[in-house]
């Protein structure tokens, strides 16, 4: 994997509450880079999660939102938290239920910019 | 409305699911011979008989690539267009090897739903397959009537 | 397509055997394998159903020697001949330089005979190939069985050599037949080569 993508990901992990995050492409729903724990099923949500930022995407352009730039997904056993990534990427990152999601987003955030 | 058939019932529930789930515009489950056993999404029984024909073509050649390589087989296969995509799978059941074959569309799916949805509907399609005692061995001469048979079920009005 | 090369003087040529299914087309090709010595012959491929029908096709590349100082190969290859596969009979036949037609004697095959010749007419249309003027050959196969099941080759000629090209009994198991109608077709092949690039 990358070592640019590698650095992004642990990054991310380090967060408090967070299982694990990838790099997906954003069209074909695959992984392109991942640090997960045990147990999660990297490319279900990986496939999923892709689809559905899309969908999402068409929905704010139907009512004029502009680009997405935030999805936060809240369930009763974790979070879904996704940010748009470079070159037609989404970084999704899956979280415990009580994840500081403001804190996760900001790192998120930061994080894609430096990979720019 | 688009119709899912199959000449085989047992096809029919979990071909269904995967077509929805996976967002497929057109899905065929035929054996590695060509020989459909059940369809989404087609009008024409001549578009079946080709889809199907080369479909199970291209299977066979990558399947001599592999072993040319030493490879066992491959057991998906994607090719990628601008607005729609192709993907192949292979999954074993009771009933002997099946192939999948799907079209869809990169507004609807993607690669990563379709193949997420094939692998649930590999294990379906095993699970629901009937036994291999139950089928009959086939017969070099009852193999063209065969194929023509499943393709006239597909379509009966 | 021909490919002819300046360089390395040498020519490949494609031939593709058709006709009906079960007429002997692969039997044609698996004769000719176990009959040509190693250092002149490939691999064959074999892309078939698991009841051994051809599912794509079969393909034996063959090296044929020097002809006027080129190295002249000649690639065959099979169609499925079900009805079924016709959409992979075209890809086959793309770039045919030369088709040997495999018809089976047997008089019930006549009608398959027929049809698959229309097949073949229509299909070399399609890619923009004058049926008329593609070097072929027809190959009467199965002639060892009973007489009271097959047609003569005069019969047969009569019935479906159109274009009076060279025809040629045959029993592709034992191989009687197959090396002439090889022959015959390698020879209009280089012949119609040679024509064109005269012209």
């Amino acid at each position: 994997m990358s070592l640019r993508f590698q650095r992004l990901l642990d990054v991310i992990t380090r967060v408090r509450g967070v299982q694990g995050a990838m790099l997906v492409a954003g069209e074909d729903g695959l992984v392109v880079a991942e640090s997960l724990m045990e147990g999660v099923r990297g490319n279900a949500v990986a496939a999923l999660a892709a689809s559905l930022t899309k969908r999402f995407g068409r929905a704010a352009e139907a009512g004029g939102l502009g680009p997405v730039s935030f999805l936060h997904l809240q369930a009763t056993d974790g979070a879904l938290l996704v940010v748009p990534a470079p070159e037609g990427m989404v970084l999704v990152v899956v979280a415990d239920a009580d994840v500081n999601v403001g804190l996760a987003r900001l790192e998120m955030r930061r994080a894609v910019e430096e990979v720019a | 409305m688009k119709l899912t058939r199959a000449v085989e019932p047992w096809v029919l529930e979990p071909l269904e699911r995967f077509v929805l789930e996976a967002g497929a515009r057109l899905t065929l489950v035929m054996t590695p011979s060509g020989q459909v056993l059940a369809q989404h999404g087609f009008t024409r029984a001549v578009d079946v008989m080709a889809a199907a024909a080369l479909g199970a073509g291209i299977v066979a050649s990558t399947a001599e690539i592999a072993r040319m390589m030493d490879e066992s087989t491959f057991h998906a296969l994607n090719h990628q267009g601008r607005r729609h995509g192709i993907f192949l799978g292979a999954c074993d059941t009771g009933r002997g090897r099946l192939l999948v074959l799907v079209v869809y569309a990169a507004e609807s799916s993607s690669v990563g739903l379709v193949q997420l949805f094939f692998e649930e509907l590999a294990v379906a399609l095993a699970a629901a397959a009937p036994a291999p005692a139950e089928q009959p061995p086939v017969l070099a001469a009852d193999f063209e009537r065969d194929l023509n048979e499943s393709l006239a079920t597909l379509f009966r009005p | 397509m021909s490919l002819v090369n300046f360089t390395t003087r040498e020519i490949t040529c494609k031939i593709v055997y058709y006709g009906p299914g079960r007429s002997g087309k692969t039997t044609n090709l698996h004769y000719i394998y176990g009959r040509v010595p190693d250092d002149r012959r490939g691999r064959m491929v074999s892309l078939a159903t698991h009841t051994d029908r051809t599912l794509f096709f079969d393909f034996l590349p063959l090296e044929l020697g020097t002809i006027s100082g080129f190295t002249t190969r000649f690639q065959l290859y099979t169609v499925p001949g079900q009805v079924y596969y016709n959409a992979t009979r075209k890809l086959v036949l793309q770039g045919a330089d030369g088709v040997v037609f495999v018809a089976d004697s047997q008089a019930r095959q006549l009608d398959e005979n027929i049809e698959s010749l229309q097949n073949l007419q229509v299909n070399l249309l399609e890619q923009g190939i004058d049926a008329r003027t593609i070097p072929t050959v027809l190959q009467y196969n199965k002639q060892d069985l009973p007489s009271d099941l097959i047609l003569t080759p005069a019969e047969l000629d009569e019935a479906i050599n159109f274009r009076s090209v060279p025809s040629f009994p045959a029993e592709a198991v034992g191989g009687t037949g197959v090396f002439e109608t090889l022959r015959a077709i390698s020879e209009r092949v280089l012949r119609r080569l040679s024509e064109e690039r005269e012209s």
